[in-house]
């Protein structure tokens, strides 16, 4: 299952088109909810056609401030009315003193925070009644770390009892900027939690700095990591390919999809064989 | 609470120095990486701020757009999780602080005020509306679009390009702006009776005949055949246009 993150940018094509054959789709709620007029009529039109999955971006779950109850009603609102097929969002946070600041901050790798976090996503799976994904984020710089970042975050899936949503271009990123080794870091996660795979293109801005930028194609050895982490677990896992900037002819992106697909059915044939 | 108020402290830090550029102690960070962190968060803003307000952005010098993008992200703690309703705050902050921009380009708040009905009516959830499409537009109750607002600008930012607007314009101009079923947000230029009538409308469904009535009630006028010519005239149109929604028979 290989599904694409829409976006208003190619709504239309998308609707009327057929350069692209996702399986499903991603939306981030804060973008779909509480709206009306032109935007929710597309919206229905392609929720007939595919399942939804949901992303967040504003639920501040590393946040030092106190969960948006109110937020939560509606998100939990929105999944019912869109049927979503899951609720995924990211380990940092965007919301600090009382303001959103509308993008990811990395939250310190230290077992207070490993508390905190854990004891939040535990409540936000309690008031929506599921678990829920959660995300490794690229971050840029560490902040004020005590714990390695796999013991942060292999501590708080434990804590909390919640799934992983695997972003391995995030990994690959993290493991350059921070200078180790992706694959092995992968091989340190509880593959059993990993719920969804996100791929996705960023930018070298500098000998020492990738961007996540989620502007470019994905790069080899980004499939490569992807493959890997294939190897790694026992079942299907749906995976979505990330495009959110520099937007390309809707067949590029159907290439990725497919280049997507034709590794993870490789890997199952491989896994076949070694099987049988 | 579980966290430490020192991890708070750091977390806190971290968020002032993207709002602010002011960097607080933070062990162990990156010092030329974190800068990514404040350029990311300020685009996310001003790329909002300028897709929901392109007529201001352009209108004000470059500087100075910036400087209040800066100062509204730095002083201004942001409410709503959905980015694309946070416009409607920088709008709010500038007119609840009386802010001095607001005086040096006194076209400024209509053209704000403007630019962000466009985007809440396109954006607002639906409002059901119980009508009919047949009716009779002079003997039928009419009902009104209840995706719209009517607003009151100094000056005609709905009729001409901001940068061509002078002193001279100053006046008392009205405009009704509605949604149509396309999803289209349209605005129409209004004189005070108008939108008087289009008050009226909103408060419950009234045939042509039972508006007249009572705008002569109030304002103590009869209105001749060319006023009530052209009030029709109006209602016929907003009725094209979908200000109007349809009609109420019983
Ligand atoms: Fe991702």
């Amino acid at each position: 299952m290989i599904g694409i993150g829409y976006r208003k940018d190619f709504a239309e094509t998308f609707l009327t088109g057929t350069a692209l054959n996702p399986a499903f789709i991603e939306v981030a709620p804060e973008n779909w909810m509480g709206i009306g007029g032109y935007w929710k009529k597309q919206f229905a039109k392609v929720l007939e056609r595919y399942p939804l999955f949901t992303h967040g971006l504003s639920l501040s779950i590393g946040s030092p401030d106190k969960l948006d109850f109110d937020f939560l009603r509606k998100v939990k609102a929105f999944l019912k009315e869109t049927n979503a097929v899951l609720y995924s969002e990211h380990l940092s946070y965007a919301k600090c003193d009382n303001a959103h600041l509308y993008d990811l901050l990395p939250i310190p790798f230290t077992q207070d925070a490993v508390n905190h976090v854990s004891e939040r996503i535990r409540t936000v799976q309690d008031l929506l009644e599921q678990k829920i994904a959660i995300e490794i984020v690229s971050y840029y710089t560490p902040v004020a770390p005590e714990l390695s970042e796999i013991q942060f975050i292999n501590s708080i899936l434990e804590e909390a009892d919640c799934e992983l949503l695997l972003d391995v271009n995030n990994v690959y990123v993290n493991g350059f900027n921070h200078h180790y080794d992706a694959a092995a870091f992968i091989e340190q996660l509880p593959m059993e939690r990993v719920r969804y795979i996100h791929m996705a293109g960023h930018e070298k801005v500098s000998d020492t700095l990738i961007l996540d930028t989620h502007g470019e194609a994905i790069i080899d050895p980004v499939y490569e990591l992807f493959a890997h982490t294939l190897r790694l677990l026992d079942r299907d896992v749906p995976v979505l390919l990330e495009r959110d900037f520099n937007i390309p002819e809707l067949v590029e992106l159907q290439a990725e999809m497919d280049r997507l697909n034709s590794i993870k059915e490789s890997i199952r044939k491989e896994k076949e064989y070694a099987f049988n | 609470m579980l966290l430490t108020d020192t991890t708070q402290q750091y977390q806190s830090n971290l968020a002032c120095y993207c709002r602010t550029g002011n960097l607080a102690a933070i062990p162990g960070i990156h010092r030329e990486n974190i800068r990514e962190y404040r350029r990311l968060v300020y685009n996310v803003v001003e790329d909002m701020l300028r897709s929901a307000y392109p007529l201001a952005a352009d209108f004000l010098p470059g500087e100075e757009w910036e400087a209040l993008v800066n100062e509204f992200f730095s002083r201004h703690a942001c409410q709503s999780p959905q980015v694309w309703y946070m416009p409607k705050e920088f709008y709010e902050y500038l007119a609840e602080n009386n802010h001095p921009v607001l005086a040096a380009y006194p076209v400024l708040p209509d053209l704000l005020l403007f630019e962000w009905t466009e985007t809440e009516l396109f954006m607002m959830e639906d409002k059901p509306v119980d009508c009919s499409p047949s009716g009779d537009l002079l003997f039928s109750k009419l009902v009104l679009n209840p995706e719209h607002l009517l607003l009151a600008f100094d000056f005609p930012v709905h009729r001409k390009n901001a940068g061509q607007i002078s002193d001279r314009d100053r006046g008392a101009y009205y405009a009704a702006s509605h949604r149509n079923t396309a999803g289209e947000v349209i605005f129409t230029d209004c004189s005070p009776g108008l939108v008087r009538i289009l008050e009226y409308l909103a408060e419950k469904p009234q045939s042509v005949r039972a508006l007249f009535d009572r705008f002569e009630q109030e304002y103590q006028v009869l209105l001749n055949e060319d006023q009530q010519e052209h009030m029709i005239h109006f209602l016929q149109n907003a009725l094209q246009q979908q200000l109007i929604s349809g009609f109420k028979n019983y």
